[in-house]
């Protein structure tokens, strides 16, 4: 067994319509970003249920997730989550709107094991809550810091990292 | 094994070490510990982790029970600072997040910029940034490969010397075309700073002419050094399940048998016009992992030439001899990914349409590849952890950001 890039011959659009088959609603607004990228938009509640799948799918698995990123609109956070395939040799991207006073989302890395530290990240800098999570502790700031540096609003003072 | 720890108060990592020994050995405080199970902080000052990198482990005897990686000493706030520059004054940054291939990570950066903002890139400039990358690519594996034999003690520092010898000549070419020895600031949006200089291309040359004998040079110094060898051998498998898993990219990959390099499989630049072979490996060991640099490095070297050979003539700026300094790209969110020394090296930036980046994300290739640390390094010797922390080539600045 091994791993073979790109052994799968499908289209972007082609891959776009097959997922759609088999998602329906839950991927919202699938769009095709060349060149090897699909993009939607996915419920909260609904991603941990989307990422299983996506990973299941056989022979157009995505098989890792390559990252996640956390992105602070002010009016809401969106994770980001982009997950490769290697059969197929495309991304695809999921962005999930997440409540910016309550900010939890369902963990993904007991499927993708890669997106752990990610998502420590996302919670140390965005502090967004991801339920499940396995080690949900800060990554890159000390574990006394207080508040989430990425956050628009984050105000620096001397008080929110008091041993450095 | 109660006062192991020094007078601080031990963190979270340290806590998390215990509570994972207490649940293993249903002991519900210290004292009734196992004989020989200690808790070890290795680093975040070890010469062995090539940065501050620490790692706390749980050691049975000699064998390693347990490893929590911890991170962040070397944390610059990358990812801040870049909500607070013009997209101009950000390009010196991404220099310094993995600093052995600045490069390389400049590249990573302009090119999303300009894939954002839809700047069009002269094609002198892409061959001389393909030529910068490659000699780079170059450099960090020496790095990479003659710290990592170091640190197996066969030989001491010799390969260290040896290695370290020819990337000073590398960094001497780097330096001659933009100004700097590693923090080179040297790409712009649609080109690249500065032209080659009168002389360069023949310089360039007579390297790629020195450089590949000393390869069988490095190669007759370890290849069969029986301590190297049953050092390397077998130790630290990676299997392609791991790759799948914890999306590791790049030599570490490929060592796995896994054909997977952006430069192929996600074509950027000239790179479709150059013929170049992607080594891989068979087993994944820390042998492969050395073998499949070695064999980079010869490519890089085929890929530099005809770099050269095809260097076209023309401006290496779009337009006027000014760069663009100030850019507003539209609004909207952009990730590229290129091939980095150590694997994908990808830059996730989303824009409101002003002059600042709104959002910069970094995916670094070293911080994702530290992640299999706990899975790689459980059951093994403490010696051998140090060989395979080596193989995997860690670059902290990555990591940190």
């Amino acid at each position: 067994m091994g791993i073979e890039i790109g052994a799968v011959k499908l289209t972007l659009d082609e891959l776009g319509t097959r997922l759609q088959g088999e998602f329906g609603d839950d991927l919202v607004d699938l769009r095709v970003q060349e060149p090897d990228t699909l993009v939607a938009r996915v419920d909260r509640h609904k991603l941990h249920a989307v990422a299983a799948k996506l990973k299941g799918l056989g022979e157009i698995a995505y098989d890792s997730c390559n990252f996640v990123a956390a992105v602070d609109y002010v009016t809401h956070l969106e994770t980001v989550y982009h997950l490769y395939s290697y059969s197929t040799n495309t991304y695809i991207e999921l962005h999930v709107e997440i409540d910016r006073n309550n900010a939890v989302c369902d963990t993904i890395c007991d499927i993708y094991p890669a997106a752990n530290w990610h998502e420590r990240e996302a919670w140390d800098m965005m502090g967004v809550r991801f339920e499940g999570h396995p080690d949900l502790r800060r990554i890159l700031l000390k574990d006394d810091w207080i508040g989430h540096p990425l956050r628009k609003d984050y105000v620096d003072l001397v008080e929110n990292h008091p041993n450095v | 094994m109660s006062d192991v720890f020094s007078n601080e108060a031990p963190d979270s990592a340290v806590r998390l070490a215990i509570e994972r020994v207490k649940a293993e050995q249903s002991v519900s405080d210290l004292e009734g510990l196992e004989l020989g199970t200690v808790i070890v902080n290795m680093g975040p000052q070890h010469p062995s982790t090539h940065g501050v990198l620490r790692l706390v482990v749980t050691l049975d005897g000699e064998v390693i029970r347990d490893v929590i990686p911890v991170i962040g000493y070397l944390h610059r706030c990358k990812e801040k600072l870049a909500e607070r520059r013009t997209y101009f004054q950000y390009i010196p940054i991404p220099d310094r997040t993995e600093y052995v291939a600045g490069m390389n990570c400049e590249w990573g950066y302009v090119r999303t910029v300009e894939k954002l903002a839809g700047i069009p890139v002269t094609r002198r400039a892409e061959f001389i940034r393909v030529i910068m990358a490659e000699l780079n690519r170059i450099a960090s594996h020496l790095v990479a490969i003659g710290t990592f034999v170091a640190d197996l003690a066969p030989l001491g520092t010799a390969m260290a010397f040896y290695t370290f010898r020819d990337r000073e000549r590398i960094l001497d070419l780097l330096e001659a075309a933009s100004g700097a020895r590693m923090m080179f600031n040297y790409f712009r949006f649609g080109g690249v700073r500065y032209d080659l200089p009168d002389g360069w291309v023949e310089k360039c040359r007579e390297f790629l002419d020195y450089f590949p004998p000393k390869i069988v040079e490095y190669e007759n110094l370890v290849n069969d050094n029986a301590i190297f060898l049953q050092r390397t051998l077998g130790k630290g498998v990676l299997t392609q399940e791991d790759v799948k898993e914890y999306a590791i990219t790049g030599p570490n990959a490929r060592a796995s048998g896994v054909k997977h390099d952006l430069r192929r499989t996600r074509p950027y630049s000239v790179y479709p016009e150059l013929d170049f072979e992607i080594p891989v490996g068979t087993h994944g060991d820390v042998y492969d992992r050395y073998q499949v640099r070695i064999a980079e490095m010869r490519e890089s070297v085929k890929i530099v030439r005809q770099a050269l050979d095809m260097l076209p003539k023309g401006p290496v700026q779009l337009g006027t001899l000014r760069p663009p300094y100030v850019i507003t790209p539209p609004p909207g969110a952009c990730y590229t990914a290129q091939e980095n020394p150590r694997g994908e090296y990808g830059t996730y930036i989303v824009s409101d349409g002003s002059r600042y980046p709104y959002r910069l994300k970094y995916r670094d290739p070293c911080f994702v590849n530290l992640q299999v640390f706990p899975k790689l390094l459980k059951g093994v010797k403490i010696a051998d952890a140090i060989a395979i922390s080596g193989s995997m080539d860690l670059v902290l600045g990555g990591i940190d950001r």
